[in-house]
C-alpha cells in the first residue's frame, strides 16, 4: 500500500470527527480540536485509536498532548504512515 | 491582556448552568455522618448511596478501636515520608498482611490511592518501555504514565483482542517491556475486566500486567483479593495495586508484586520518596480491615445480594444501566441537564448518589451513579429503588421545575 497523502488524511479525519460534532462547526487544517471544535479529551483519545487503525499505526499519548489542530493532525498520521 | 482564571470561563459557566437549576454535585456538605450509609444536611436524613464504602466498616469498632489505639501509641502524624523520617511498625505489619494476603513477595503502601498509582506506574515504566492501558482508565493512571518518559498507547475498553492487535502493532520493544495497565472493576459503569484474557494476551507478548483493583479489592474473590482472584489468575498477575479508601474504611494505598526486586523502587519512586507517609491510625484501621476482608464472605454475599436487588428494581422501572449486576450501579440519563436535576431531587428526597458527566465519564455519558455498601439493608435498597421510581413518575414536573428555575434566573 501507498502511503496516503495529505488531503486523504485531511478527508479521513473529518470524516472521523463527523460523530464528535453535533453542532456542526466548520473544520479547517487550523481548527482547535478541544478549543474550536469542543471535542472533550476523552472522545480525542477515542478518534486517535480510529485513526491508528484505519492506518494501522501506533499514535502514543504523549505525541497527541502536543497536537492542537487538525492540520497538526494531518502531519502527525503523514509522518508515522510515511515510515 | 487576559487574567490568570480567564481559562475557566468555560468552566464556570457549566457550573453556573448547574447552580440555576440546583445545588453543586460536586461540593456537597454534610453536617454529619451519622453511620456507614448515612447522612445529614440540616434537619434532613440522607441515605448514602454513593460513597465507594463497599464493605461498610467505617464505622466497625475494631477498625475504630485499631485507629484509637494507634494514636495512643505512636501520635497524630508521622510528620515526613519514610525516606526521611523512617518507617513505623504500623507501615510494616499491613505491608507484610497484605502481601501474605495475595501471596506475593512484595507489598509497598502509599499515602493515598492516587499516588500509589503516580508512584508505581512511573516507577515501573522507564524510557524504553511502552505502557498499554485501557481506554477507560482511571485519571491517577493516566497521570502516572504522564510522569514518565515511556511512550504510552491506549486500547480499546476491556478488549484483549484489541490490546493483541495493538501489542502486535508495536512489534519488537528494543530495550525495553510492555507494561499493561488495566482495572478490576471500573469505577464508573461498574463493568469488570476480563482479566485471565488479558493475562493471557500480556503474557504471550513477554509484557507484564498491571491491574488496578482500587474498586474490587475486598469485593470480589473467594477471600476477598480481587477479581483476578475471582477469575482464578491471581497468581499470574504481576502487579496489584489498591485503595484503603473504598473497601478498605479508611486513607491510603498499596501495591503488591510477584516480583521481589519490587523493592527496589522504594529508592526511586517520587510520590512514596517525597511525601509524608501515612498516619499509625490510617494504617491501623486498614490493617484490621484486611482480616475484615479475608473473613468477609458474609459481607461479600450480602453486597451481591443488595447488587442483584437494586439491578432488578431499577431495570424494571426501565432504567438505562450501564452493566451487570455489581456493587456500581449506573444508570445512563439522556444528558447532563436532566442529570443534574434528577441528582438534585434525588437529594431533597433523601438518597445520596453521584452526578458523572464528562470528561470523567466513558463514551461521554451522563450518570446517576450507586455504590452500594454491605451495610445496605435490603429495606435501603428498596428505599432506593422506591425513590427512584418516585422520580421517574415525576419527570414532567421536574422538568418543567428545571426550565422555570432556568427561566427565573435569566
Ligand atoms: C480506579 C481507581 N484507582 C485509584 C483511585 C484513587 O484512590 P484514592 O481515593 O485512595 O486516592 C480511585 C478512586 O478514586 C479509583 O477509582
Amino acid at each position: 500500500m501507498s502511503a496516503p497523502t495529505d488531503s486523504d488524511i485531511y478527508d479521513k479525519i473529518c470524516e472521523l470527527l463527523k460523530p464528535y460534532n453535533p453542532k456542526n462547526l466548520p473544520i479547517e487544517r487550523s481548527s482547535g480540536i478541544m478549543s474550536d471544535l469542543e471535542v472533550d479529551s476523552v472522545a480525542v483519545f477515542d478518534l486517535i485509536m480510529e485513526l491508528e487503525d484505519h492506518y494501522d499505526i501506533s499514535i502514543p499519548m504523549e505525541m497527541v498532548s502536543d497536537i492542537k489542530t487538525v492540520g497538526e493532525l494531518v502531519n502527525a498520521v503523514k509522518g508515522l504512515t510515511a515510515e | 491582556m487576559t487574567a490568570l482564571f480567564d481559562k475557566y470561563a468555560p468552566l464556570q459557566a457549566r457550573i453556573d448552568m448547574m447552580m440555576k437549576i440546583g445545588s453543586d454535585a460536586l461540593g456537597v456538605k454534610f453536617d454529619d455522618i451519622i453511620s456507614a450509609t448515612r447522612g445529614r444536611i440540616g434537619n434532613r436524613e440522607i441515605l448514602l448511596a454513593g460513597t465507594n464504602n463497599y464493605l461498610g466498616l467505617t464505622f466497625d469498632e475494631d477498625c475504630r478501636a485499631a485507629a484509637k489505639k494507634a494514636i495512643d501509641d505512636h501520635g497524630t502524624g508521622t510528620t515526613g515520608s519514610r525516606v526521611a523520617n523512617g518507617t513505623y511498625s504500623e507501615h510494616t505489619d499491613l505491608e507484610e498482611a497484605l502481601a501474605d494476603h495475595f501471596g506475593m513477595p512484595s507489598c509497598i503502601v502509599f499515602t493515598t490511592g492516587y499516588q500509589t498509582n503516580l508512584a508505581a506506574i512511573s516507577g515501573l515504566a522507564g524510557d524504553k518501555d511502552v505502557i498499554f492501558m485501557d481506554a477507560d482508565a482511571h485519571a491517577c493512571i493516566i497521570d502516572g504514565s504522564r510522569l514518565t518518559n515511556a511512550s504510552t498507547i491506549r486500547f480499546r475498553h476491556n478488549n484483549p483482542e484489541d490490546l493483541d492487535k495493538r501489542l502486535r502493532r508495536q512489534g519488537e520493544i528494543e530495550g525495553g517491556n510492555a507494561l499493561v495497565v488495566i482495572e478490576g472493576m471500573y469505577s464508573m459503569f461498574g463493568d469488570i475486566a476480563p482479566v485471565d484474557e488479558f493475562v493471557d494476551v500480556t503474557h504471550r507478548h513477554g509484557g507484564y500486567l498491571f491491574i488496578d483493583e482500587a474498586h474490587s479489592y475486598g469485593t470480589f474473590g473467594p477471600t476477598g483479593c480481587g477479581i483476578a482472584e475471582e477469575q482464578g489468575v491471581l497468581d499470574k498477575v504481576d502487579f496489584i495495586s489498591g485503595t484503603f479508601s473504598k473497601s478498605l474504611a479508611s486513607v491510603g494505598g498499596f501495591c503488591a508484586s510477584k516480583h521481589p526486586e519490587f523493592e527496589i523502587t522504594r529508592k526511586v519512586m517520587r510520590p512514596y520518596m517525597f511525601t509524608a507517609s501515612a498516619t499509625p491510625s490510617n494504617i491501623s484501621a486498614a490493617r484490621v480491615a484486611v482480616e475484615k476482608i479475608k473473613s468477609g464472605g458474609h459481607l461479600r454475599d450480602n453486597l451481591k445480594a443488595r447488587a442483584q436487588q437494586l439491578h432488578a428494581g431499577l431495570s424494571a422501572l426501565d432504567f438505562d444501566l450501564c452493566a451487570e449486576p455489581s456493587p456500581v450501579i449506573a444508570a445512563r440519563r439522556p444528558n447532563e441537564g436532566v442529570a443534574a436535576m434528577e441528582w438534585n431531587w434525588l437529594m431533597e428526597n433523601g438518597v445520596y448518589v453521584n452526578l458523572a458527566v464528562p470528561p470523567g465519564t466513558p463514551q461521554s455519558s451522563s450518570l446517576l451513579r450507586i455504590s452500594l455498601s454491605a451495610a445496605h439493608t435490603e429495606q435501603d435498597v428498596q428505599t432506593i429503588i422506591d425513590t427512584f421510581a418516585k422520580m421517574k413518575a415525576s419527570q414532567g414536573e421536574i422538568m418543567s421545575g428545571m426550565m422555570s428555575k432556568l427561566q427565573a434566573a435569566e
